[in-house]
Formats: C-alpha cells, sequence, structure tokens
C-alpha cells in the first residue's frame, strides 16, 4: 500500500515538473481561445474569425473564438487580463480598449482592466474614420464644414456610436485640433449613428470607411476628409486633416491581438511570427477585401508605439471630453 | 406590375434552386427550435450561427439567417401556450391567453391559430416588403428621436389596457418595469446606475431573462407551490383544430396584427416586441368582450402571434433599402452581408436583384414551409401536456438556464433570471401581473434614449416635438386618447375591469 502510494506521489511530483517544460517546448498543445469582446457580426468579429482560422492553419492547433461581450467591451476585456498568462487565451480588441480605463478613472470608478495588463501581440488592421454629411447639406468641403462650425459654435450637430466611443473620440479629436465646438448626440451603436445622419436627424458623422462607402457612392452621404495619415484608398479625393492642416486629427478603428501580461516571451514570439504569416494567408486577404478593410500589420516595438500614442490620445481626449454634468 | 412578376421570377428561379430551398429549410428548423427552446431567442440563434454562414454564399446566409428569425416567431408560441414559459420575448402576451386556453383544454385550437395566424401575417407582410420596400424605407428613415419618442410614449399608453385585472396594480407593475429598464450605462453620459460594480449589467437587465424568469420560472414555483398539481390535461384528436367560432373570432386580430406588425416593423427598437404587446392591446380594445381576455380569449393569441411575425418582415424594410438596421437582428444580418462582399446600402436592391428578389421568394417558400412544419407539429406538441409535472417542469427548469446562459455565456444572467422568477412568484401570489414589467423593461431604455437625444439634438428645448410634424401628430392623438378614456371614466364611474377586480375580491375574501 505504501509502496503504491509513494509511486503515486512520485509520478505526480514527475508529472508536476515535467509538463511545464514540455508544454513550454510545444507550444500550443491544446486550443487557443480568442476572445472577442463585442457581439457577433461586429468589426472585431469580422476581423478575429479569419485571422483566427489562418492561425489555425499555420499552428497546426485549433484557434477558437468566443464572443463575449457587454458593457461596451468592457466584460470580455476583463476577463482576458485576469485570465492565465499562458497564451492559451488572446483577446482581439479594438481602440476602445484604450478608451474604456480612462472612462472608469473619469468617473472615479475601480477600472475594470487597465491596458498595462495586456501584452500586445500584433496590430492587423487600422482603419481611419472617415467625416460624412448628408449630401443635401450645404458643406462641399472640410474647409467649409470647419468654417461654419467656427461661426456657429455648438450648433452643427454629429451623431456616434455612444459617448466615449470610438465615432465620438474621433470627432473629438477633430474638434480639439480645429478648435471648434460640436454638438454631440450619442447614439447607442454605429447602426443607429448611421441612420441618424442619413436620416437628416444630425449633421455630420465620423465613421468608418467600410460601412459608409455605399451610401457615398449611392450619393446619400458625401465625404469630406479622413482622420488617417494617409487618404483611403476607396476615396481617393478625399484628403485627410493632415493635409488640410490639422495633424492631431488623427484617429483608426484598429483592431489588434493581445495577451494578457505575464505570457512568458517565447510564447509571444512564437504568436508574433504566427500572425505575420497568417496576415499573408490568401484567404484571409481575400476575407479583408470584402470587408473592405486593408490589413495594416504591426508587431513588437513598432505596435507597441503605435498603441502608446494611440492610447495617450485617446486618454487626453476623454479627459479633454470630461463628464458630461446636467446643464 | 409587371416588373414585380418579372423580379418575382428571378427571385423564385433563385428561391427554389435545391440549395437555397436547403437552407431556408435549415433556417426555418433551427428557428423553430430557438423560438420552441426557452431563453434562446432569434438573436442569440443568429448570432450563434453568424459565423457558421460565412462559408456560403450571400443569399444562402440571409436566406437562412431571415429563416431563423421569423421561424423563431412560428415557434414562440409553443411553450407559452402549452406552459406559460414564452420561448422568446415576443411571445410573452401569447402566455397570458394561450395558457388559459391550454388549460380549458384548447391548447391544440391555439397553437393552431397561432401557426396560422403567423402564416398569413408573414406572408402578407412580404407582399408589403415586396410592394413598397423603398417608399415605407424612406418613411422610416424620417423617424428621428422625437418621433420615435412620441411613438413610444403612444406605446406606454397601450399599457391601460393591459391588464385584466386592476389598472392600479397595472400601472405599477409598469413603473416597476421602467425602474428596472434604468440599471445600466447612461447611454448620454456613460454614468453606471445601479450597477453596484457587476460589470455585466452596464448593459442593463436583458428582456430575455426577465421575461423567462417573471413568466417561466414564476410559473414553475408557483405550481410547486400549489397545494394539488394541476391536472394533466390529456389532449383529444378532435380538439386539436379550432372550431368554427374561434376561427371567426381570430380572422380580425390576424389581419389587424399583420398591418400592425408590419409597420411597427419598420421603425427602430426591438418592433417584434413591442409589436406583440401593442396587438394585444388593440385587440382587447377592439373586442365586444374585453373581459374573457386573460382568460383565454382566441384573439389575445392570434394578434399577437401575427404582429410578431408581420414585424420580422418589416425590420427587413430598411435593412435591405436602405442597409441601414432597424434593430439588434439587422445588424447581425447585415454583417453577414458584409461579410460576402455584399455592400448593404441604398444600391442593393438595384446592384444585386439576384438576392434581393432571391431573399423576398425565399420567404414566401419559408412560411408555407414552417405552416406545413408546425401544424403536424401540434399534435406532437400538446402530448408534451401529459408528461407529469414532476418530470416536465424540472426539465424546463433546466432548458431555461442553458438557454439563458448559452445566449451571453453570462452567469449574472442567470441570477436575473432567478431573481425575476422569484419575484414574479411573489408578485402572482399577492395578484398583481407580470407582462407590464416586461413592456416597460423593454421600453424604458428606448423612451429614456430618444428623449434625450431629442434634447441633445435641440439644444435642451422641447419645442422640437411640436416643430417635428410627426412627433406632434403623434403625441396629439395621444392627448385624445388619454382625454377620451378620462371623459368615460367620469361618466361610468366604474368600468369593467374595475368590477372584475373588484369581483374577484369578493370571492377571495
Amino acid at each position: 500500500m505504501m509502496h503504491r502510494l509513494a509511486c503515486l506521489a512520485l509520478a505526480l511530483l514527475a508529472a508536476a515538473v515535467v509538463t511545464p517544460v514540455a508544454a513550454q517546448d510545444a507550444y500550443p498543445n491544446r486550443p487557443i481561445t480568442m476572445i472577442v469582446p463585442f457581439p457577433p457580426g461586429g468589426v472585431a468579429d469580422l476581423t478575429a474569425r479569419p485571422i483566427a482560422t489562418a492561425m489555425e492553419k499555420v499552428l497546426k492547433s485549433p484557434v477558437g473564438v468566443v464572443n463575449k461581450q457587454g458593457a461596451a467591451g468592457a466584460v470580455g476585456m476583463q476577463s482576458v487580463a485576469v485570465a492565465k498568462p499562458d497564451g492559451y487565451t488572446l483577446l482581439l480588441a479594438l481602440s476602445s480598449i484604450s478608451i474604456i480605463p480612462e472612462a472608469d478613472r473619469l468617473f472615479n470608478r475601480p477600472p475594470a482592466f487597465t491596458v498595462d495588463q495586456f501584452a500586445p501581440i500584433a496590430l492587423i488592421s487600422a482603419d481611419p474614420t472617415v467625416l460624412v454629411v448628408p449630401a443635401d447639406k450645404p458643406w462641399k468641403t472640410a474647409k467649409e464644414f470647419i468654417e461654419d462650425a467656427k461661426k456657429r459654435p455648438g450648433q452643427i450637430s454629429y451623431s456616434s456610436s455612444g459617448i466615449y466611443g470610438t465615432l465620438h473620440m474621433a470627432m473629438e479629436l477633430l474638434s480639439q485640433a480645429a478648435d471648434i465646438k460640436l454638438r454631440h448626440v450619442p447614439h447607442s451603436g454605429g447602426g443607429p449613428a448611421l441612420t441618424a445622419v442619413l436620416g437628416g436627424h444630425v449633421d455630420a458623422l465620423a465613421s468608418g470607411p467600410s460601412v459608409v462607402l455605399p451610401h457615398i457612392k449611392g450619393g446619400k452621404l458625401r465625404a469630406l476628409a479622413g482622420w488617417g495619415d494617409k487618404r483611403i484608398a476607396a476615396l481617393p479625393d478625399v484628403p485627410t486633416f493632415k493635409e488640410l492642416g490639422y495633424p492631431d486629427a488623427e484617429f483608426y478603428i484598429w483592431a489588434g491581438l493581445f495577451a494578457p501580461k505575464g505570457t512568458p516571451e517565447p510564447v509571444l514570439a512564437k504568436l508574433r511570427a504566427t500572425v505575420r504569416e497568417a496576415v499573408n494567408d490568401p484567404e484571409f486577404k481575400s476575407a479583408m477585401d470584402k470587408l473592405e478593410t486593408p490589413v495594416t500589420f504591426k508587431q513588437g516595438e513598432e505596435f507597441q508605439r503605435f498603441f502608446d500614442a494611440d492610447a495617450k490620445r485617446l486618454a487626453e481626449g476623454v479627459r479633454r471630453v470630461g463628464r458630461v454634468e446636467a446643464k | 406590375m409587371f416588373e414585380v412578376i418579372q423580379n418575382l421570377g428571378l427571385g423564385f428561379s433563385v428561391a427554389l434552386s435545391p440549395a437555397v430551398l436547403f437552407y431556408a429549410f435549415v433556417g426555418c428548423v433551427i428557428g423553430t427550435l430557438v423560438g420552441v427552446l426557452p431563453g434562446v431567442g432569434p438573436l442569440a440563434g443568429i448570432s450563434l450561427l453568424l459565423p457558421a454562414t460565412f462559408g456560403m454564399d450571400a443569399t444562402r446566409a440571409v436566406v437562412m439567417l431571415a429563416g431563423i428569425y421569423y421561424g423563431a416567431m412560428y415557434g414562440g408560441s409553443t411553450t407559452s401556450i402549452l406552459m406559460r414559459i414564452p420561448g422568446e420575448a415576443a411571445s410573452v402576451m401569447t402566455c397570458i391567453d394561450g395558457y388559459a386556453m391550454a388549460r380549458k383544454g384548447r391548447a391544440g385550437a391555439a397553437l393552431a391559430i397561432a401557426g396560422v395566424g403567423s402564416y398569413v401575417a408573414g406572408t402578407a407582410s412580404v407582399v408589403g416588403l415586396m410592394v413598397m420596400a423603398p417608399p415605407l424605407a424612406a418613411i422610416a428613415l424620417r423617424f428621428g428621436p422625437p418621433e420615435q419618442l412620441a411613438l413610444l410614449l403612444l406605446g406606454l399608453l397601450v399599457l391601460a389596457y393591459m391588464s385584466s385585472g386592476s389598472m392600479l396594480k397595472a400601472l405599477a407593475m409598469a413603473a416597476l418595469g421602467l425602474l428596472l429598464g434604468t440599471i445600466g450605462i447612461d447611454q448620454m453620459t456613460g454614468y453606471m446606475r445601479f450597477a453596484y460594480g457587476v460589470v455585466e449589467l452596464g448593459d442593463g437587465l436583458g428582456v430575455v431573462p426577465v421575461a423567462v424568469g417573471l413568466f417561466g420560472v414564476a410559473e414553475i414555483l408557483a405550481t410547486a407551490g400549489a397545494p394539488t398539481p394541476p391536472a394533466v390535461v390529456k389532449p383529444r384528436l378532435r380538439e386539436l383544430l379550432p372550431s368554427r367560432r374561434e376561427w371567426r373570432d381570430s380572422a380580425w386580430p390576424i389581419a389587424r396584427g399583420s398591418v400592425l406588425g408590419f409597420l411597427i416593423g419598420i421603425l427602430p427598437g426591438s418592433a417584434h416586441i413591442i409589436a406583440s404587446f401593442v396587438s394585444y392591446a388593440v385587440e382587447k380594445r377592439l373586442s365586444r368582450r374585453p373581459q374573457e381576455f386573460g382568460h383565454g380569449a382566441v384573439a389575445g393569441v392570434a394578434g399577437p402571434e401575427s404582429a410578431n411575425n408581420a414585424a420580422t418582415s418589416g425590420a427587413f424594410v430598411p435593412m435591405l433599402a436602405l442597409g441601414v438596421p432597424s434593430g439588434p437582428i439587422p445588424v447581425v444580418m447585415l454583417a453577414a452581408l458584409m461579410v460576402h462582399g455584399v455592400a448593404p446600402g441604398p444600391l442593393l436592391i438595384q446592384n444585386q436583384p439576384a438576392l434581393f428578389w432571391g431573399f423576398i421568394a425565399s420567404m414566401y417558400v419559408g412560411n408555407v414551409m414552417l405552416l406545413i412544419l408546425n401544424l403536424p407539429l401540434v399534435g406532437v406538441f400538446v402530448n408534451i401536456l401529459r408528461v407529469p409535472y414532476p418530470y416536465l417542469y424540472p426539465a424546463i427548469l433546466v432548458f431555461s438556464i442553458l438557454g439563458v446562459y448559452a445566449v451571453n455565456s453570462s452567469v449574472v444572467d442567470v441570477w436575473i433570471m432567478l431573481i425575476m422568477g422569484v419575484l414574479g412568484y411573489v408578485l402572482r401570489k399577492l395578484d398583481f401581473e407580470t407582462a407590464p414589467i416586461v413592456l416597460g423593461v423593454v421600453l424604458a431604455p428606448l423612451i429614456e434614449l430618444s428623449l434625450r437625444q431629442s434634447l441633445a439634438m435641440s439644444d435642451g428645448r422641447y419645442s422640437i416635438f411640436l416643430e417635428h410634424k410627426i412627433a406632434a401628430l403623434l403625441l396629439a392623438v395621444g392627448l385624445v386618447l388619454v382625454l377620451l378614456n378620462m371623459y368615460t371614466f367620469a361618466r361610468r364611474g366604474l368600468d369593467w375591469r374595475a368590477r372584475i377586480a373588484l369581483a374577484e375580491k369578493g370571492e377571495g375574501s
């Protein structure tokens, strides 16, 4: 009896010693879960699924996408922030990852998570927003729009996906850069915000290009300028705010892959290499083409710099907006 | 007209191709299933299956997803009628009179009426979608926040007709529902309200856990607490079919429900849920025997079940004609289109005629399939009533918990459902009706958001509601309704509701 117990203990001990080494050698040796903190069908989800499929091919190991939505993404992001940093739980996040903790800070709430709880793996796409107005509004150029806004502070209205949401922050960065004051009418998501500008209930909207392109082509909306550092490929005639002399009006709806902080460096390196290969997968490319979302790949130091600069801009933006107090 | 027929010919050639037919069938079957299972509704079903459509072509994908949406409206009535457990949120009203009918041994009739009503409404509203989509979509776009608020306030007036007992109690429940609806992130300022540090409460109380809790779980608790278990109703074959009188009583409610549901469906919000509430109230108001409502009025099944079905077609109007969503379900379906490189927008009908007309034709086909699928199932489903309660109810509780959890993988939702179940049980014991709570939870966030958006648009001036003509008109209609009611109330003193309440009180003491 004692002999058997001793054997068992020895076996367990051996397993305990051996397993971590073996696991690290053979990462990944079980399915990886990619958390998408938004509902199916959103930008994050539509980016996550093809990249997960492409990563599967490279890793020859399953990568499953799990939608863990709630509270504008905070629920899913928080779950990854506190997940075991073993490389088996990843997060596909959008720009809002930098906004949520800052908004929590604004309201003196204990933040659901902080950005330094994540280790960036790679940036997958970065789509600059574009300023659109209903086609029957008088402004033909961004210059006219800004001049009019200066004449009538607080009179020109815009819709957004929600307060402190990405589409709100884009407009806010423009307002700060051009020193204008616009009237914000938050909506409950990008879809309703688009409906509001199409119906003429608001005067303008900052939006990702893919969703407004059909309406621009259909003659319902007019694009005035973009927030990127380059013009949008599908809208070659639309200038950037940078060209127009507002270099601080730079904003992207980006999607990036993160792991929890503390994930071992070899695992992160493997993941970076995997994503680098995955973004060149022809099927992934064609999936992104259909969404009219260009792939913008950055990793390691480069992504970290982009992420830090973006987070800083957004944090400042949130602080500038401040709390919306009752008038 | 000739053009429509020609286009429809194209549509049917797409819809009747074996592959599209197959996916329409799959969608309808899955839809019926998610409708029947408590907790899992069409939104969850469509969201969960969206990734599975990525490998198909765009037409097959939307045909299947649409099948899930309207299929769920067929299935949703089943558990509502048989067990007073809403299969999905739009079937809450069906619980009341449908279950009362089942207790009288008319379960088969109620299910058949719900199925036929769904079919008529589904088909009629597809005609509406086919013929009038572009002009109706243009009208829908004119509904901005002020118009929406006016319409929602009109919807609140509907509450007054929802109770079969005390008006005071119904209004108290509606107020409770509206209060519960304020939980979550304040959409205009970003404040967390009544969340107590629970991040999941940021989105507020979901209508699914609330409805399943208040009706399903409360019903199970009430049955468990009854001194004698309810008698098992053994359905006989000849009772499966509705009687001549039941057909007559449902004809107009089905027609009205179809029109009403379609029109409400076009407007933003969770239209299929609201449409069923409004239809119930309208039927009760127009009925010559309003006292029967709540005690097995067939119109209370026919109207709402038709309305929620017609609303699904209505919801496709802005989606197909303009490429803008009218609610959470069209959002997911638009994504399904975008994944396949089909840009949803004003040019969709023009650029993708095969897709649009194939979609329309598939809805005609799908509704026929659902009717054929569901009518024979009536005979199968009513046999669930033969299962003794000690086996049936625990099984349903398990399904409810699984269903509610599956929607968001959220344990918080399960807790909400259980708490609502206990609350619903207590309220039932105190003779409160719980349907107004569900309506309150659905309407509160919409009313609040549209009011504050309107005021944001006008920089705080309330005159915006008068400047917008549609809004002003709707508010005037609401005012007239209130005045009319006050007039009758002042003249008659007690109306039939109060009399019933008094009579029930007399019995109880």
